[in-house]
């Protein structure tokens, strides 16, 4: 049903077929297509299947009405962000009112005007990319546009999970800009912004298709590299290495910088706990700087040890 | 008791009601399949009143009210929301007759 076209699908969850009908005629000229759903019950099993862009609700359905359709879709976590226009015979204030309490977007009274009709729908959806669009940058680190650590902490959960039901390796490496605060004190924040800037950019750059980068705060960056061993994450990273190296920054030509990371992988078949996972991935860290930075160190169990060269 | 008869000349005088959206061209096809249904319609509607059904009577006539419209018929629209209020209001069923009735004509001068 959903193909790679990039259709905006409505669900008229609605129990009269000349509104099905309706609609569907007003829509396509929108270039929206409309699906329907004769009952709550019908109506909730497709948004489920294959969420639509926005809903049309009818309050007077058999059976389960409007208003339970409407708290079953916000109660649930896969659908509570799907906008909803309540789309009903009943001009009732106390009505409008519960449904847009309830979480309602708009509320559009039948017999509709459908030019009306459709301008709130290009409301509903305008207003809705811009709240993706919100929701999107509130886990994007504003600088660098990588991942903020709110979006690591979910990432990191899909990962394991991703990891644990398929058997396959994963390694988590923490990365840390060497001697950042001197870059800042000596050449301004501004300065320090271009270099984490153009560090981003390297591992943008540097890190493989299913690799994600997180910038976790200050000059601190994780990488979550999936189905890669330790032994496999270090090509990766020493590559990283390299690329910031060789950057003849604009603002300090004679000074370059470097990095240090830590890296450990989850063990064969999962065997760590994330806790101890991401602890021996933060001690390997530790350890780089503390045998003089500018290196790669790894944890295989309770053992830190350089990268082989 | 006899009242004044305050309708529109148009609907008065038993003459053919007309779709506002006859020269719709997205909707000229579905406003034909809906005339042509409102006989069947209207036998229905009928039924359940005769049947004393008003639950079914109110759902029936509360989807004409919210299609009608739609359609391009706001009177019918408007003649199906009356019935549905005189079910709400437990009318006798010689008020709901009269709502019928007026429904009733009015579907059955309906053309595209």
């Amino acid at each position: 049903m959903s193909g790679s076209a990039p259709v905006t699908r409505v669900l008229a969850i609605d129990d009269s077929e000349d509104i099905h009908a309706i609609l569907r005629a007003r829509l396509e000229r929108e270039g929206l297509v409309l699906e329907s759903a004769a009952s709550g019950a019908e109506g909730l099993a497709a948004v489920l299947a294959d969420p639509p862009a926005l809903i049309l609700l009818d309050l007077g359905l058999p059976g389960m009405d409007g208003f339970e359709v409407l708290r079953h879709l916000k109660d649930n976590d896969r659908t509570h962000s799907i906008p909803v226009i309540v789309l009903s015979g009943s001009d009732d204030a106390k009505d409008k009112v519960r449904g847009l309490d309830m979480g309602a977007v708009d509320y559009v009274c039948k017999p509709f005007d459908h030019y009306e009709l459709s301008a709130r729908l290009r409301v509903a959806l305008r207003t809705q990319r811009l709240l993706e669009m919100l929701a999107r940058r509130a886990q994007i680190d504003g600088l660098t546009g990588l991942w903020n650590r709110e979006h690591f902490d979910a990432r990191l959960a899909d990962a394991l999970a991703t990891s644990a039901r398929h058997g396959a390796p994963l390694a988590l490496a923490y990365g840390d800009l060497d001697h950042f605060k001197s870059v800042n004190d000596t050449y301004g924040h501004s300065a320090g912004d271009a270099v984490l800037e153009g560090f981003a950019d390297i591992l943008l750059g540097e890190l493989r298709e299913a690799d994600v980068a997180f910038r976790l705060g200050g000059e601190e960056f994780a990488l979550l590299l999936p189905d890669t061993t330790v032994e496999e994450s270090i090509a990766v990273l020493e590559r990283i290495r390299a690329s910031l190296a060789g950057v003849c920054w604009p603002r300090h030509p004679d000074r370059a910088i470097t990095c240090s990371f830590g890296v450990a992988d989850r063990g064969v078949g999962g065997s760590w706990e994330p806790s101890a996972w991401m602890e021996a991935a933060d001690k390997a860290l530790y350890a780089a700087k503390n045998a003089g930075r500018d290196r790669v160190m790894i944890a295989h169990g309770e053992e830190i040890e350089p990268a082989p060269c | 008791m006899h009242q004044p008869d305050t309708r529109p000349h148009a609907l008065r005088n038993g003459g053919e009601l007309r779709s506002t959206l006859a020269d719709d061209p997205d909707m000229r096809e579905l406003v034909g399949q809906f005339v042509e249904s409102l006989g069947k319609r209207v036998t229905l509607l009928e039924s359940l009143l005769l049947g004393g059904e008003t639950a079914e009577l109110r759902r029936a006539a509360h989807q004409l009210k919210g299609a009608g419209g739609g359609y391009g018929f706001d009177p019918i629209s408007a003649a199906a929301g009356a019935l549905e209020r005189s079910v709400d209001a437990g009318a006798s069923h010689e008020e709901l007759r009269a709502s019928m009735d007026e429904l009733a004509s009015l579907c059955r001068r309906a053309s595209v």
